[in-house]
């Protein structure tokens, strides 16, 4: 491949400045415009949240300030029995530190949509501004939000910690300085490791690999806390031994300790260490940017020149043909259902499978499942038993709805599902959306598509979480029976309320499937079918409980709750959907 | 007399209160290609999208090979063949997976999708992209493959929104070499294009709109007796009817 190369620039060249600016000012003319154009309503939305993160980082200020004094004190010393002080002298350098990876790892993704999915490069490209501005512009439009972000919390801890250790005024500006400048290199190392990545992969798949790694490791996160909660009772970390590693963290091997050590030692008075740490370190950013400045530039043009030629060149991976087995749609159901039905089905579960965007949305319900699963068997299926003054009946009433408690893990895990899949089942379509309503595929055919969609996969995975967990419950086979029915009826209803408020939502405009929720309904169906889940559970479950209370046959209960369970999911199966139909015809029109 | 294939009774779409369609009634025959033409904002793709069912009229009515799109829209669409401006298509799909899909929606027997799906390839010369995803294919490759789509279950109709913008040569005068055979085998051809000159030399008969309401319809001939000022051109035609000649003095100015 002949890569294009541009001739660089030995001396600075003086229009870059400018340029620089043009671009940025353009950028805040536009986010200017488009709060000035915005509704009241959101107006007023952005100018409180403005108010809600001062107000954050004036508590962050107060409360750092409070704590390092609170930490001061003798009297604290003299309680935690250790001088709290090194440990302290290290908060800033862990900071600097966190901010530079922080800024490191959340720039990426940004870059790589800043630098190659945005769009406007080829007008950039066409008009008489320097690359290197067009770059730099771009990198510091897509770093400021995180910085931002990272500051909101990072700059009012250093100024409290400096509030607190009485450090001199110099301290200040250079905690900014240091900020600024270590954001920049991790930036610029950022945009380096894009344009490596997209010598590798084309931009949307690494896009699109990025976001499903993104999303497990939030939600692998956000979830870790819990599970240790439940299962690392034994884990104890204890205050000494964090405060020994946090000072094996802040040794002076490390450059990126430099900055923090360097604050410290100026905010104290020792002006030599000091300066030569804090030069060194704001020395080496600036290089650090300069030189991925240079690099970036080359290889930024390079590499989005190429890939306008190689477009159609490069190796594309021969899709996997699609058959009706290979869809998880025996050929049996295949026969059952008609031709342009079985078609949107099969085309949604391929379309689904191959953007690892959707696949990320559609993996966490299996690992909230499967951790609320553990933490269920943990319980071991007996109801606490209090103080031993509960009446047997309801004691046994409640033993079962404990055996019951599988229907819950499913209908739970299918919640989840249901709300992405079902909720945004025409949403899917996005703007591919004229397919459909320009062919002759009937409203009835439209919505069985889409119901279809969200329920089998659905079905199967609550039917593997009953499984599993009747097994390891040793639940009898009538009871796993009427659990297994029980689920089928109970999602059908859920499949029902979602997929008629996601065509009421549907929103067909968006370009990344993850922001394909746009607007409320998704949040009224998913608060509409927490209300339906016990109700619908209840009128399976309930019946059981009242043949226990009254000393009927168990098999009344059954009876009754089969009738009665079976009775209200189907309505709410139905109905919602009867009431939309009309919506459905409508669609794509707005 | 041919077939009236489309046909439009007093169409009007409203936006709120801003009219886009006005009052717009015409006909396409079958075995004819009738080109749509009109400034930017004209009103074209809003009648494209009422004729094969995007957008509903505020009222007026329109027919597609004999049916009502709105009362009777399911045979209606199977009639009709659809290639929008955009070629928005299932980017996850393979070339040779969407023609499938779409031969199912119109629920065709599956011997004829193989047969068709392999015919449109090989015509539209995307045979050796057919395993890739659409989102692999250039711009005019998808256009070539939203016409191959449009085509898969032979309508008699084809309504086409500035099928040529994006093509390369070969491909655009492949297309109207296709667009020209279907019309010679009896279907009706509507297409709309900003150049005159397509539409000079393919379409039969041609419709202007300008700000919503159509302005003039007929043959080249038709059209040159209509204009009062004697242009013989369809550029000076379209100009003096859609008011564009003052731009075109500003123009010799501005030279």
């Amino acid at each position: 491949m002949n890569t294009l190369s541009i001739p660089l620039t030995r001396t600075p060249d003086p229009r870059i400045l400018p340029a620089v600016w043009k671009l940025l000012s353009l950028r805040l003319r536009i986010s200017w415009n488009s709060f000035r154009h915005a509704k009241l309503r959101a107006k007023i939305g952005r100018v409180f949240v403005l108010l809600l993160l001062l107000g954050f980082a004036y508590f962050m200020f107060s409360m750092s300030r409070l704590l390092l004094g609170f930490i001061h004190s003798p009297e604290f010393v003299r309680y935690a029995g250790m001088d709290l002080q090194p440990l302290i002298a290290s908060v800033p350098a862990i900071t600097l530190t966190a901010l530079f990876v922080g800024t490191l790892i959340t720039s990426f993704g940004v870059l790589l949509q800043a630098l190659y999915l945005s769009g406007d490069m080829d007008f950039l490209l066409a008009t008489p501004v320097p690359i290197r501005a067009v770059f730099v512009s771009k990198v510091l439009q897509a770093v400021l939000p995180n910085f931002g972000l990272i500051s909101l919390f990072g700059l009012p801890l250093l100024f409290g910690l400096g509030y607190s250790n009485g450090y001199n005024f110099l301290f200040y500006p250079l905690v900014i300085v240091a900020m600024i400048l270590l954001a920049l290199a991790a930036a610029g190392l950022s945009s380096l490791l894009v344009m490596l990545v997209v010598r590798i992969l084309p931009p949307r798949r690494a896009a699109e690999i990025l976001g499903f790694i993104g999303a497990m490791l939030g939600f692998v996160c956000s979830q870790s806390g819990n599970f240790a909660n439940s299962f690392g009772r034994d884990i104890h970390i204890s205050g000494t031994r964090l405060a020994g590693f946090l000072l094996i963290a802040n040794t002076r091997w490390l450059p990126l300790n430099w900055a923090g050590q360097g604050l410290v030692a100026l905010g104290e008075g020792h002006w030599l260490i000091g300066t030569l740490l804090l030069v060194a370190t704001l020395g080496l950013a600036s290089v650090a940017f300069w030189f991925t400045l240079v690099t970036a530039e080359r290889w930024y043009y390079s590499g989005w020149a190429g890939m306008q030629v190689v477009a159609r060149k490069k190796v594309t991976r021969s899709a996997r043909p699609a058959t009706v087995a290979s869809n998880g749609i025996g050929l049996g159901l295949a026969h059952l259902l008609p031709k342009p039905v079985l078609a949107i089905v099969q085309k949604d579960f391929l379309t689904l499978r191959r953007d690892l965007r959707n696949l990320s949305q559609l993996v966490s319900p299996v690992i909230f499942g499967v951790m609320y699963t553990l933490l269920l068997l943990r319980s071991g299926g007996e109801p606490p038993a209090g103080r031993g003054e509960a009446p047997t009946w309801f004691m046994d009433s409640f033993r079962i709805v404990l055996a019951y408690s599988s229907v819950g893990m499913s209908l739970f895990v299918g919640w989840m599902l249901l709300s992405r899949l079902s909720g945004m089942g025409f949403s899917h379509e996005g703007k591919n959306y004229w397919m459909l309503k320009a062919a002759p595929v009937r409203t009835s055919y439209l919505l069985a598509s889409k119901f279809l969609v969200a329920y089998l996969p659905t079905l199967a995975l609550g039917l593997v979480f009953l499984t599993v967990i009747s097994i390891m419950q040793g639940l009898s086979l009538l009871q796993f029976s009427y659990s297994l029915l029980a689920i089928v009826m109970c999602l059908a209803g859920m499949n029902g309320i979602l997929l008629s408020f996601g065509v009421a939502g549907a929103n067909f405009t968006w370009d990344d499937p993850r922001k394909m929720n746009a607007g409320i309904m998704g949040c009224f169906g998913q608060i509409v079918t927490m209300l339906y889940v016990p109700i619908s559970f209840g009128f399976f479950i309930a019946p059981l409980g009242f043949a226990e209370f009254l000393n009927y046959p168990i098999a009344y209960g059954y009876l009754f709750g089969l009738i009665f369970g079976t009775g209200v999911a189907l309505i709410f199966a139905i109905l919602p959907l009867v009431l939309v139909r009309k919506r459905v015809e409508r669609l794509g029109e707005s | 007399m041919p077939e009236t294939l489309i046909e439009t009774r007093d169409l009007l779409k409203l936006y709120g209160d801003k009219v886009a369609v006005n009052s717009v009634s015409f006909d396409v025959y079958g075995g004819e290609v009738f080109g749509f033409l009109g400034p930017n904002g004209a009103g074209k793709t809003t009648t494209i999208k009422m004729i094969v069912g995007l957008l509903k009229p505020t009222s007026g009515s329109v027919k597609v090979a004999g049916h009502d799109i709105q009362t009777q829209p399911m045979l209606a669409k199977a009639s009709c063949g659809y290639v929008p401006d955009t070629p928005n298509l299932y980017a996850k799909l393979t070339g040779r997976e969407l023609l499938r899909f779409v031969g199912d929606l119109y629920n065709l027997d599956r011997g004829q999708v193989a047969r068709r799906i392999d015919e449109l390839l090989r015509m539209f010369d995307l045979m050796n992209a057919a395993e890739d995803t659409v989102d692999s294919y250039s711009h005019g490759m998808q256009q070539k493959a939203s016409l191959a789509a449009a085509l898969m279950h032979d309508p008699k109709v084809l309504v086409l929104d500035e099928p040529t913008v994006g093509l390369d040569p070969k491909s655009a005068r492949l297309i109207k070499d296709i667009l020209r055979q279907l019309a010679d085998r009896g279907a009706a051809v509507m297409l709309s294009t900003h150049i005159l000159e397509i539409a000079e030399r393919m379409c039969d008969r041609i419709g202007i709109i300008n700000k919503g309401q159509l302005v003039a319809v007929g043959t080249m001939d038709e059209l040159r007796t209509l204009d009062k000022t004697g242009q013989t051109s369809l550029e000076d035609i379209f100009l003096s009817l859609t008011g564009g000649t003052e731009e075109t003095a500003i123009a010799e100015v501005l030279k």
